[in-house]
């Protein structure tokens, strides 16, 4: 357990002093700044279609992209990672409290300003509040899922963030969109249907039904950590001679 | 009947990238004591130490830490300590945050009272409450020296240890490794400088190219350095007389005038020393210049090789 605690708290402070992650902070708060200026200018458009195509089709999977490659990735990078593969400690011990930091980090970058979000363009009525939490708890299941499939994608490849933004904007960004059938292989898509199911709102296209949702985001979820301890159990140094 | 189980133990080894050998063939075991593992630089060194450690597997051959599989067994880090040449320490973090996060991780009892005692161990007390980025290049050798130590390991491997050191530091952590050597650790540590390795190890393990060019006591292979035949070029005022006449002294096998200059191959270097330039003054002969061709680390290595 101390162990564990140790590499949650080294992790999570490796994440909060990377300029990476201070400046994708700031993008998570900048729907935050759009509802400020739409309130200013006197608009007041639907909550649900910023939440939906900023916050979790934009907002979110970046944001988890980001924490979730700096998880390890970066420490692989830099290797810093091997003081902690160097002790006698299960990999799934590791993995997990990885995981853990990376969908935590996420969720605390992008629910508040869903939240701050949903209350300015939406207000305080009770089916504007609904609007507002379901959005906020899809995003924090989503991103989670997200910030942990990353995570493992940061120990398996060396262009995670290249290849994490490729599935981002051309798999769930267009591809997922056209092909139907395919939608079941999208976070987004699951993230989306969460969000539908708990606030009734449109949210674009026929949303996946709730339990096909949670269903995907879990198996991402368990195979995120799976995959992580499988790679970090099969990881090898790279060596200059 | 009971067998002693090497603390180290390499069984024909090797490991490639591609087409690239790393490590070509390698064996060797090793028990208690202090190891040096010299070589130039892209020999293989890293590369070993790090099978040994047991973050790279193998492409061929067996690595064993006290009679377990290297790779992909964390249990064996607890009798390892690694300290790593090229693998960054946080620099967010302190000196002793560094320490105690390792200690923490080894699950030590007591880890704050471990934590301070082998930073003082390594001489980094006054400094341990510094944010590690302050550090300067030896100090972070040093810390992580302190780090592999917090679980008192029984097999210590160390990449480059003196690389930044000052002299002064260099004397210190010697004379820790000896005395860590007399309690019956098993210590391996690699450096491309012959010195380091003459002051320090008893036992050494010569790499070139991939390949373990010798390995043993550390007397008899320096003798091997030092008596293999040498090369010299000559530069003087009658090279064809000289030649001739240093060719009549048993130090001397051979001679060749190449270049204009005189090519002199020696069995035995301090007797060639010797020798020279009382041959070319009896002889009425001005020596302008006497250079050495084969006097760098790579030749004697490659003569270890090739023996």
């Amino acid at each position: 357990m101390r162990a564990f605690v140790a590499i949650v708290g080294v992790t999570a402070r490796a994440l909060a002093g990377r300029r990476r992650t201070l400046l994708i902070a700031l993008l998570a708060w900048l729907p935050v700044l759009l509802a400020i200026l739409v309130r200013i200018g006197g608009g007041r458009p639907d909550a649900p279609e910023i939440l939906d195509a900023l916050v979790i089709r934009t907002v979110c999977p970046l944001v988890a992209l980001v924490v979730g490659t700096g998880a390890i990735g970066s420490e692989i990078e830099d290797g810093t990672l091997v003081f902690q593969l160097i002790k006698p400690l299960p990999r799934w011990l590791v993995a997990l409290a990885k995981g853990l930091v990376a969908a935590f980090v996420t969720s605390v970058l992008i629910v508040p300003p869903m939240v701050v979000t949903g209350l300015l363009l939406g207000g305080l009525g009770p089916d504007a509040i609904q609007t507002t939490g379901g959005f906020a708890l899809a995003g924090l299941v989503g991103g989670s899922a997200y910030a942990i499939g990353f995570t493992a994608l940061g120990v398996i490849t060396g262009r995670a963030l290249i290849v994490g933004l490729g599935y981002t904007l051309i798999w769930e960004g267009v591809l997922a969109g056209i092909l139907e059938g395919t939608r079941f292989l999208s976070v987004r898509q699951a993230t989306l249907g969460v969000a539908a199911a708990l606030t009734g709102e449109d949210v674009g296209e026929e949303p996946l039904a709730a339990v096909l949702s949670i269903g995907i985001l879990v198996v991402v979820t368990v195979g995120g950590l799976a995959l992580t301890t499988l790679s970090l159990r099969r990881f090898q140094l790279r060596t200059a001679d | 009947m009971s067998t002693v189980v090497p603390a180290l133990q390499l069984d024909h080894v090797s490991r490639w990238y591609g087409n690239v050998v790393a490590v070509n063939d390698v064996s060797f075991a090793l028990g208690a004591g202090v190891t040096g593992l010299l070589g130039p630089n892209g020999a293989g060194k890293s590369t070993l130490l790090h099978l040994l450690a047991g973050l790279l597997a193998p492409s061929a051959g067996t690595v064993h830490i006290g009679g377990r599989v290297a790779f992909g067994d964390p249990m064996v880090y607890s009798m390892v300590g690694l300290v790593p040449e090229r693998e960054a320490v946080p620099g967010y973090l302190t000196g002793r945050e560094f320490v105690r996060f390792n200690a923490d991780l080894q699950g030590v009892a007591d880890a704050s009272a471990v934590t301070d005692g082998v930073i003082a161990t390594v001489e980094l007390t006054d400094a341990a409450d510094r944010s590690i980025r302050t550090y300067s290049k030896g100090m972070r050798q040093r810390i992580k020296l302190a780090a592999a130590l917090v679980h008192e390991p029984s097999i210590l491997l160390l990449d480059e240890p003196f690389n930044g050191l000052d002299p002064r530091q260099r004397l210190h952590m010697m004379e820790l490794l000896r005395r860590m050597a007399a309690q019956g650790r098993a210590i391996l540590f690699s450096s491309h400088i012959l010195e380091e390795v003459e002051r320090l190890a008893e036992a050494i393990l010569v790499m070139f190219a991939g390949r373990l060019a010798a390995s043993g006591d550390f007397r008899s292979i320096r003798r091997l350095m030092t008596d293999r035949p040498h090369r010299f070029t000559i530069r003087s005022s009658d090279d064809r007389a000289l030649g001739a006449a240093l060719l009549s002294d048993p130090a001397v096998f051979g001679v060749d005038l190449l270049d204009g200059r005189l090519a002199v191959q020696a069995s035995d270097l301090g007797a060639f020393a010797r020798i020279v330039a009382p041959v070319a003054r009896a002889a009425g002969i001005r020596l302008h210049e006497l250079t050495p061709t084969d006097d760098t680390l790579e030749s004697v290595f490659s003569y270890l090789v090739r023996r």
